[in-house]
């Protein structure tokens, strides 16, 4: 089993519900933020304000998209990889990737606060607190899904935007693509990223003045 | 319910920002002057909150009361007396388990460090920054005292003047309104600055603004969001409208701005502002011209129906066309698709009347859906807002006056004070009513002077327009009592505030003037610092008041939320809602039974049917008919549109840290055309002005507003000084005065320029 987020641009509203329903549910500091909606279209997602994309590979390419700037939008966290960096470099085994569910765990208790998840990710997930010393990132609300409830995110979409897929399901097999159009997400990466994309679409006429 | 007190002080002490700025004010022995009050330096806490399974929490019923069409059903999780986050109720098909992004931030502005904590004076005067803590009894002292003394001076108490709002809608909040009424005959501030020429325009029309359920949305055929941006400010419509177009129906969004529900529409239809009401009487001729009109439904429910046609005969579709900025073609391909599809709907958003020709245009919109006899129909409607569902008791506000109170001459006499001319009748008085959209003027020109105002559920200055003259009217005052969770810029001008609880902190009633749900909002947590609630409030002020004047306010003097809350319901409400308590809320909202408006062909209109032809109308002054009304001529270069922004609502939420994650700062949206002319580019820093004010904000260039208009939303940042008011004037949309008491404001009928600075 690989759990996955599935994320569908197309009825995407951009409204910010889901990287706040995952503040309400773990309060993290201020300037950290473990889910975050991303615009398609123009420049203005790869002005990174939170060090989401600290990698050179996200800036070799331009954006593929032209899509009007704040009407298109990916959600993005955590991709818990199939072959995570994080989990390879973390000398504490505070990163584990469990072994049933695919989701990338993060102990706050073991981490030791060296950075290397954050350097090692190419999508910049790990995020390093100053204030405690320490790494973080989405969990994919592995405790809530323990009592069979959806991550925060999940719940909290109001349009069913971002669903929780199996990407080993054959059921899944053609949901969506590993191509977040517009950005370049590291496709080819040798971490193997579980989220899929569905892309948006501009309406199909557009009458301007 | 058990409370814990390390856990709750330790959240109030938090946030890393504060301590840093505390300290500098500390170094600089600037405390007493800060709003908060003095708060000690603490080390920041660590508040993030492991999910420790479901047993572990206590759950509470909550609702957002907010003035939001969403008006969301909210499951709160509190543990150890504090809460550590919430949810949207599973139980609300609407809410379906999920708020929007502001209401996923109500535990940080719950235990925002931010909250006004004690009653505060501002002792160096209003503006001055100068605060002193005083105790909620030398609060109450001072106010009760100014009244009376009011009271004793004038001769009658029509100097105390109130104006709330939409700050908060619970139905227990209008105990503000039965506040002023219980001390005597004062001065309220009349109408609403969101949607009145709106509610007078399908009053006008249909005798009520009653919506068919948002719900049925999904089974539309064709659905036209005109000037209505639900993808940002309704979102959890917005999954019947993606499930209707899944199914195949047709979504076309008609609105100046590439909104974002525009980017999610099948078609959008940019048009030029104040153009909609001729562009919706132009389809309604292409329809009845193709024969496509509904005639059996028209002839059995409508009045007026021969002198609309007349009246569209006269109307040339080049016209249209052109003032529309439309193709002849287009508008007949959009026009006969929408005759054709059934059932078909239009959803009319509050922009769309926010303009000088505002009631006209919704009246010509509720025409079109009238003539393909949509109204009456499941799945179909002239989609505005209801208010259905708000047949509560309003005990709250339901106080008598003081014996031997004076206040205006009622009737006849309305608008002249005084006790009458000696031989006539002892006159019958009256509450004295100012227009609430021109609040400056009017308490500037108030006669007798208004003295003191009484601000509640309402940030004025982040509402009203004419940010400056506002600025003159408050400082002309004698008394500003604000009643707020922030320090804001109303708080700014105000003499003393007072802190009020939030909506986790009471006993109230919700329900929504867009979707068919009732939730009540139970107590979850103790009120934090030393807040009251709006209906506590009333109760210190009316004991103290009796205190020093026995009889001098008829409001009880001691209140309990809950107990008050259930006072509000009725047999009406229970048999609406299927219920036979309102304690059966505490298991989870519930919802009204299904009703299509006017299926039964009755209407509330004197006629008893769908009014084309409005006698009514006429008695105000307009147009009998939905007829074409030009709009405001501008009166500078660049229109000025101030919608409504996904991160806030009005001046709500976007004070918040963690919502200044998601958007940091305020912009003015400038079209590619005029920047380039202008020599803007994104980032810049341009100023805005208009004849009211100026405005300095970053500048982001884009398509997504036409050429000649600028856009900047509506919204109040904490610690930023951007107020789009400051830009606004207070001219009147055509209607409101029906139903509301007062005029709507032409919003968007403001008109600015600017410069890169």
């Amino acid at each position: 089993m690989q759990k996955a987020f599935l994320v569908d641009s197309s009825i995407c509203l951009g409204c910010n519900t889901c990287a706040m329903a995952c503040k309400n549910q773990y309060h993290q500091d201020n300037g950290i933020a473990w889910r975050k909606v991303r615009e398609i279209g123009g420049e203005t997602y790869r002005e990174d304000q939170n060090n989401f994309l600290p990698t050179v590979t996200w800036y070799a390419k331009a954006p593929q998209a032209q899509m009007p700037e704040e009407r298109y939008y990916f959600s993005l966290a955590c991709n818990h990889c199939e072959n995570p960096a994080c989990v390879e470099v973390c000398p504490a085994g505070a990163q584990t990737k469990d072994p049933i569910t695919g989701i990338v765990k993060h102990d706050q208790e073991l981490c030791i606060g060296c950075k290397g998840c954050v350097l090692a990710c190419p999508f910049g997930a790990s995020k390093y607190n100053e204030r405690l010393g320490k790494s973080e990132k989405c969990s994919m609300c592995w405790e809530r899904q323990d009592e069979g409830l959806l991550p925060a995110c999940v719940q909290s979409c109001p349009t069913g935007s971002i669903a929780l897929i199996d990407i080993h399901d054959p059921a899944y097999a053609n949901a969506g693509t590993t191509d977040p159009l517009g950005i370049d997400y590291a496709i080819g990466s040798s971490t193997k990223p579980s989220t899929r994309f569905v892309h948006p679409s501009l309406p199909a006429k557009m009458h301007r003045l | 319910m058990s409370t814990h007190p390390s856990p709750v002080d330790a959240l109030l002490r938090e946030g890393v920002s504060r301590r840093n700025f505390l300290k500098g004010l500390l170094a600089s022995g600037a405390v007493a002057s800060f709003p908060g009050g003095a708060l000690a330096a603490e080390p920041y806490v660590d508040t993030k909150i492991p999910f420790t399974g479901k047993k572990s929490y206590t759950t509470f019923r909550n609702a957002c009361p907010r003035n939001c069409y969403d008006t969301c059903s909210i499951k709160t999780f509190v543990k150890d007396g504090v809460i550590q986050f919430i949810e949207g109720a599973k139980e609300s098909t609407f809410t379906n388990g999920g708020t929007c992004v502001k209401g996923n931030s109500y535990v940080r502005r719950v235990y925002s460090p931010d909250r006004i904590k004690y009653p505060m004076m501002q002792v160096g005067g209003k503006g001055s920054g100068t605060w002193k803590r005083i105790s909620w009894d030398e609060a109450m002292d001072t106010i009760a005292k100014k009244l009376l003394a009011i009271k004793k001076e004038d001769g009658h108490l029509l100097g105390a003047a109130l104006t709330k709002y939409s700050g908060n809608f619970g139905i227990t909040h209008y105990g503000v309104e039965g506040m002023f009424s219980s001390i005597g005959y004062t001065t309220r501030f009349a109408g609403t600055p969101c949607w009145p020429a709106g509610i007078d325009a399908q009053n006008l029309d249909m005798g009520a603004m009653w919506c068919n359920d948002p719900e049925e949305m999904k089974d539309s055929k064709y659905i036209i969001l005109w000037g209505a941006n639900p993808a940002a400010n309704s979102v959890h419509s917005m999954k019947y409208i993606f499930e209707a177009k899944k199914k195949g129906a047709k979504v076309v969004v008609i609105d100046p701005v590439f909104t974002e529900a525009a980017s999610k529409a099948s078609e959008w239809i940019q048009v030029k502002v104040g153009s909609d009401g001729l562009l919706a009487l132009g389809m309604a001729k292409i329809i009845i011209d193709a024969n496509m009109h509904d005639k059996e439904w028209l002839a059995k429910n409508t009045k007026g129906y021969k002198e609309f046609k007349a009246y569209l005969d006269t109307i040339n579709l080049r016209d249209v066309a052109e003032t529309s900025g439309l193709s002849l073609e287009l508008i007949s391909q959009i026009a006969l698709e929408f005759a054709k599809a059934d059932p078909a709907t239009i959803w009319s958003g509050y922009g769309l009347q926010r303009h000088t020709n505002g009631g006209s245009m919704i009246r010509a919109i509720d025409a079109l859906v009238a003539i393909t006899g949509n109204i009456g129909k499941y799945a179909g409607g002239s989609r505005y807002g209801h208010l259905d569902t708000w047949g509560f008791n309003y005990h709250a506000m339901s106080m008598e006056k003081p014996a031997g109170s004076v206040g205006y001459v009622g009737g006849k006499r309305m608008g002249e004070f005084g006790h009458g001319a000696a031989g006539e009748e002892k006159p019958d008085y009256d509450d004295r009513y100012l227009n609430i959209n021109k609040t400056a003027r009017e308490i500037l020109n108030s006669d007798p002077k208004v003295r003191l105002l009484w601000v509640a559920c309402k940030n004025t200055f982040a509402q009203d327009f004419d940010r400056n003259l506002l600025i003159e009217a408050f400082k002309s005052l004698e008394m500003v009592v604000v009643v707020d969770e922030f320090f804001n810029e109303t708080t700014k001008w105000a003499d003393i505030v007072l802190p009020v609880t939030t909506q986790f902190e009471e006993y109230d009633v919700n329900v929504s003037y867009w979707h068919y749900w009732l939730s009540i909002n139970e107590q979850a947590i103790k009120p934090l610092h030393e807040a009251k609630n709006d209906l506590e409030i009333a109760a210190l002020l009316s004991k103290k008041l009796n205190a020093l004047e026995k009889g001098s306010c008829t409001f009880p003097e001691y209140v309990d939320t809950k107990q008050w809350t259930a006072k509000e319901f009725n047999a009406g409400i229970y048999e609406k809602f299927g219920i036979s308590s309102w304690e059966e809320l505490k298991n989870g909202p519930v919802k009204a039974k299904p009703v299509i408006p006017y299926a039964d062909g009755k209407f509330f209109t004197p006629s008893g049917k769908y009014e084309f032809y409005s006698e009514t109308s006429k008695e105000y002054g307009w147009k009998a008919l939905p007829e074409y009304v030009e709009v405001r001529k501008p009166y500078d270069k660049f229109r000025l549109t101030t919608p409504h922004s996904r991160f806030s609502l009005h001046s709500q939420f976007q004070n918040l840290d963690w919502m200044e994650e998601f958007n940091a700062e305020p912009f003015v949206y400038i079209n590619t055309k005029d920047a380039t002319d202008k020599r803007v580019e994104t980032g810049d820093i341009v100023a805005v002005f208009s004849k009211v004010g100026l405005l300095r904000v970053k500048a982001k260039v884009t398509d997504n507003v036409p050429s000649g208009t600028v856009m900047m939303y509506e919204q109040w940042f904490n610690n930023n000084i951007y107020n789009v008011n400051e830009l606004v004037d207070d001219t009147s949309s055509d209607m409101g005065a029906f139903k509301t008491g007062a005029p709507g404001v032409a919003l968007h009928d403001a008109y600015v320029n600017f410069r890169k600075i």
